[in-house]
């Protein structure tokens, strides 16, 4: 066991520090140059040049990628060319509104897919099976950012229930800043909540043809018992699996999602410092992210010890 | 159409009426959704308009512009008294204004900003190599001396992007680390990507007089200013009919029958607001050669490049001349018979002075701005039945930025500006921007327009710079374009402006 932990250990050390070097150099080489966005539309060449070389990006690329590395291994992630502030402290802010913004959809995808997914699967063939399959179909297939728009047409401006975009202005409280998070966690839910449906179903499916749910039912155990304890403690594994993958891709920015919303999460910095060039902090932030889908992963195995006895490493 | 119109002169109308004197109250909080986050809040260090629009409520220049787009003082008592030689400038400082610090403007502070800005703003370097000495006559006095007359100087001074604002003379770091301006708003916080919030400065010194464009009196109705990044257009749009902000800028002109329809908010129409243009690498590659620079003028409609990026005549009309008739620079010399031509042959046979082969045509454009692009599409096909073989590269802002300062990468590039209300500050005059134009034609015409400081003989030399442009053909001007924005049923005392400013602005409770 502790073997298999060290084991994984290594391993994530080890795509770390390849996620780093192809984050370094794609970076570097796309196109675009931070200090012509910094500056402007009427910068001269002269001016680019001197800003250039001021923000060290005239040395050559493998002098910058030392200096990078020696960053990093004391645990600096480098200054942000635009924000005049740590990459570091950049993406502490943008944490707040993603992680809420993914717990939220999370809450609200699982709300709908697991009741729906477990009855699907307990009533298959039914009206509610194929009626939940459609639209699991469907809502799998509606792109977030138009769900977005829709919900902002209908709930923001026509209603006026919830704030079309913003995260809340100057010393707005939580509960205002949930406000703000309110429609977006709708829109990435709904869409997210079709996969694990989709899961829940195949993997309750799967448990409920198997012999101990027929013991279970012999030996005169009730309906509920043998759906909601018997067969969904067996069935979790996958669901867990997708829910964690779900959670780690919302997590890592629902990149169009903040940006329909205007939120200032991860994915919105991401897009904006890809546009902007801001080398310092697509790296800081492309590697908090593979850190992250690396540990979730991780915990997503360390899960199923808990879930499955039968799961040994 | 006569509806549309009809509305449009309402709305004008009614934002023009809220400029008047009205008893505006004080209090409240401006909500502003710009397009994006500006890439700095030091205006000396970009040229980016974003960065005009927010930094110019903190920061003051020695002078603005008024609504006829002519110099005024601001932070100067005065225009400048100017020697009869042209070269020496001698500026008077308005007394008792105070940073936000708590620290008074003197002459010290005005002659490092002047220095700090000869050494950062793109516009300063370019005037420092006409100024040979800033220097503090008395605490309330500054004197610039020139090499040569150099008549944009007052309105170099007077620009809010790349601009001489006035800082501190113990807070000159560069990059910019304290934002202490003399502006009717502080800095309170920036939260990037979320908001940028300014406060009254409640030390603030206004300048006399009545509001008059950006000079004269600057009101502190509101209690905050706060700026929030919208960066997706739709969300703009749907923000702006729900009433969520009270300011949305720039919104895509086919949404004004939406936001006209808004019980929220009224539509904002700055009627133009700026000129699409294609510059040509004048310096470089096949677009060296001056037929063929007049070849590309031939084949191009630029009928149908505004219509299709701009869809109806409310929002664009089709003009050669380089200024609209709203300003004083407005002339049509050599415009006859060199825009929207739209002739293939023509085109053809100039083609063929050139010595065309069949060269890739390299235009660079980007979808950041989808006008750009529509035209970009329509400009090729004419392009091609010119016979020209088009190579059409869409890129991102950023690459495009990074690429045109490369000559040998394209051939034309497509981009856009406000019409500015001094001449010399477009920035493609300069023999140092990317489209490389540095003819002796251009030395003489120019430097002629520049040395002249009787404002009615530059207006004859700005028709001589214009006759010259249609002549080498540097750059093209498509058409001009307005700017669509809205603003809440309740903010008064907005006016349409190229940069919009809320220093006069109030909610009405």
């Amino acid at each position: 066991m502790l073997r298999y932990i060290f084991q994984r250990l290594m391993g994530m050390i080890v795509v770390m520090a390849i996620v780093v070097t192809i984050v370094f150099v794609i970076v570097r080489v796309t196109p675009g140059d931070p200090a012509a966005v910094m500056l402007g539309p009427e910068a001269t060449q002269e001016d680019i040049t001197e800003l250039r070389t001021r923000l060290g990006l005239d040395q050559s690329l493998g002098l910058q990628y030392v200096y990078y590395i020696g960053q990093l291994l004391q645990g600096d992630l480098g200054q942000s060319i635009f924000l005049n502030q740590p990459v570091t402290s950049a993406l502490a802010e943008r944490a707040e509104p993603t992680f809420f913004l993914t717990l939220f959809s999370i809450v609200i995808a699982c709300a709908i897919a697991l009741p729906i997914g477990i009855y699907a699967a307990y009533r298959r063939g039914s009206f509610v099976d194929q009626a939940a399959t459609t639209l699991a179909m469907l809502a799998a297939s509606i792109p977030s950012f138009w769900l977005g728009l829709i919900l902002i047409q209908v709930f923001a401006v026509r209603f006026g229930w919830f704030p079309v975009s913003g995260y809340g202005g100057p010393g707005s409280s939580f509960a205002d800043r949930m406000y703000h998070l309110t429609l977006p966690a709708i829109a990435l839910g709904v869409v997210s909540s079709a996969l694990i449906l989709r899961f829940t179903r195949a993997s309750m499916l799967d448990v409920l043809g198997d012999d101990f749910i027929r013991t279970a039912r012999a030996k005169g155990l009730g309906e509920r018992k043998v759906v909601m304890k018997h067969a969904l403690k067996n069935a979790l594994i996958p669901i867990l699996t997708i829910i964690g993958l779900t959670a780690a891709v919302l997590i890592s920015g629902a990149v169009v999602t903040e940006t329909v919303f205007g939120l200032p999460g991860v994915g919105n910095l991401v897009v904006s410092a890809v546009l902007r060039r801001d080398y310092p902090v697509i790296q800081g932030a492309l590697l908090v992210i593979a850190a992250l889908y690396v540990l979730i992963n991780f915990a997503i195995d360390m899960l199923y010890l808990l879930v499955d006895p039968r799961v040994r490493y | 159409m006569k509806s549309t119109k009809l509305a449009l002169l309402i709305g004008t109308a009614l934002v023009a009426s809220a400029t008047l004197a009205f008893a505006q109250e004080k209090g409240g909080v401006i909500n502003v959704a710009t397009v994006g986050e500006p890439p700095t809040l030091d205006p000396m260090a970009s040229t980016a308009d974003l960065v005009g629009i927010v930094s110019q409520h903190i920061f003051e220049t020695l002078y603005t512009f008024d609504k006829d787009w002519k110099p005024t003082p601001l932070l100067a008592a005065a225009l400048p008294e100017i020697s009869a030689d042209g070269k020496t400038y001698t500026i008077k400082l308005r007394s008792d204004v105070k940073f936000h610090d708590g620290t008074e403007l003197d002459s010290k502070d005005v002659v490092a900003s002047l220095e700090r800005w000869t050494k950062v703003a793109s516009r300063g370097k370019q005037t420092a190599t006409t100024i040979s000495g800033i220097e503090a006559v008395d605490p309330l006095t500054v004197k610039i001396s020139l090499n040569t007359p150099y008549a944009p100087l007052v309105s170099l001074l007077a620009f809010n992007n790349s601009a001489a604002i006035v800082l501190p003379s113990e807070k000159q770091a560069e990059p910019m680390t304290d934002f202490v301006g003399t502006g009717p708003y502080q800095l309170k916080e920036r939260k990037a990507d979320q908001y940028i919030q300014l406060t009254r400065y409640d030390a603030y010194k206004s300048p006399e007089g009545e509001a008059n464009g950006y000079g004269g009196a600057r009101h502190q109705y509101a209690d905050e200013i706060r700026f929030v990044p919208v960066p997706d257009p739709n969300t703009r749009v749907e923000a702006a009919v729900s009433g969520q902000y009270d300011y949305v800028d720039s919104l895509p002109v086919e949404s004004f029958e939406r936001v006209k329809g808004s019980s929220a908010s009224d539509a904002v129409m700055l009627q133009p607001f700026g000129w699409p243009v294609f510059v040509l690498n004048s310096g470089n590659g096949m677009t060296k050669n001056l037929d063929l620079r007049k070849a590309i003028r031939a084949s191009l409609s630029m009928e149908d490049m505004m219509a299709a990026a701009f869809g109806t005549t409310d929002f664009y009309a089709l003009d050669a001349a380089l200024y609209p008739s709203q300003y004083t620079w407005r002339t049509d010399a050599g415009t006859e018979g060199a825009y929207n031509i739209a002739d293939p042959e023509k085109a053809g046979e100039l083609l063929k002075t050139a010595g065309y082969k069949g060269e890739p045509l390299r235009i660079l454009t980007s979808r950041q701005y989808e006008f750009h692009y529509k035209m970009a599409q329509v400009a090729a096909e004419y392009l091609k039945l010119a016979g020209f073989t088009v190579d059409l590269q869409v890129v991102d802002w950023a690459t495009l930025t990074q690429h045109r300062a490369d000559p040998t990468l394209w051939d034309i590039y497509i981009t856009h500006s406000p019409f500015l209300p001094e001449p010399a500050l477009i920035g493609m005059m300069s023999t140092k921007a990317p489209g490389n134009w540095d003819t002796p034609a251009r030395a003489a015409a120019v430097d002629a327009f520049n040395a002249e400081s009787d404002p009615a003989k530059r207006v004859a030399l700005w028709a001589d710079v214009q006759k010259v442009i249609f002549e080498e053909v540097p750059f093209i001007k498509i058409g001009d374009f307005n700017a669509l924005s809205a603003k809440a049923k309740t903010l008064e005392g907005v006016s349409p402006a190229p940069w919009p400013y809320f220093w006069n602005a109030s909610i009405k409770k």
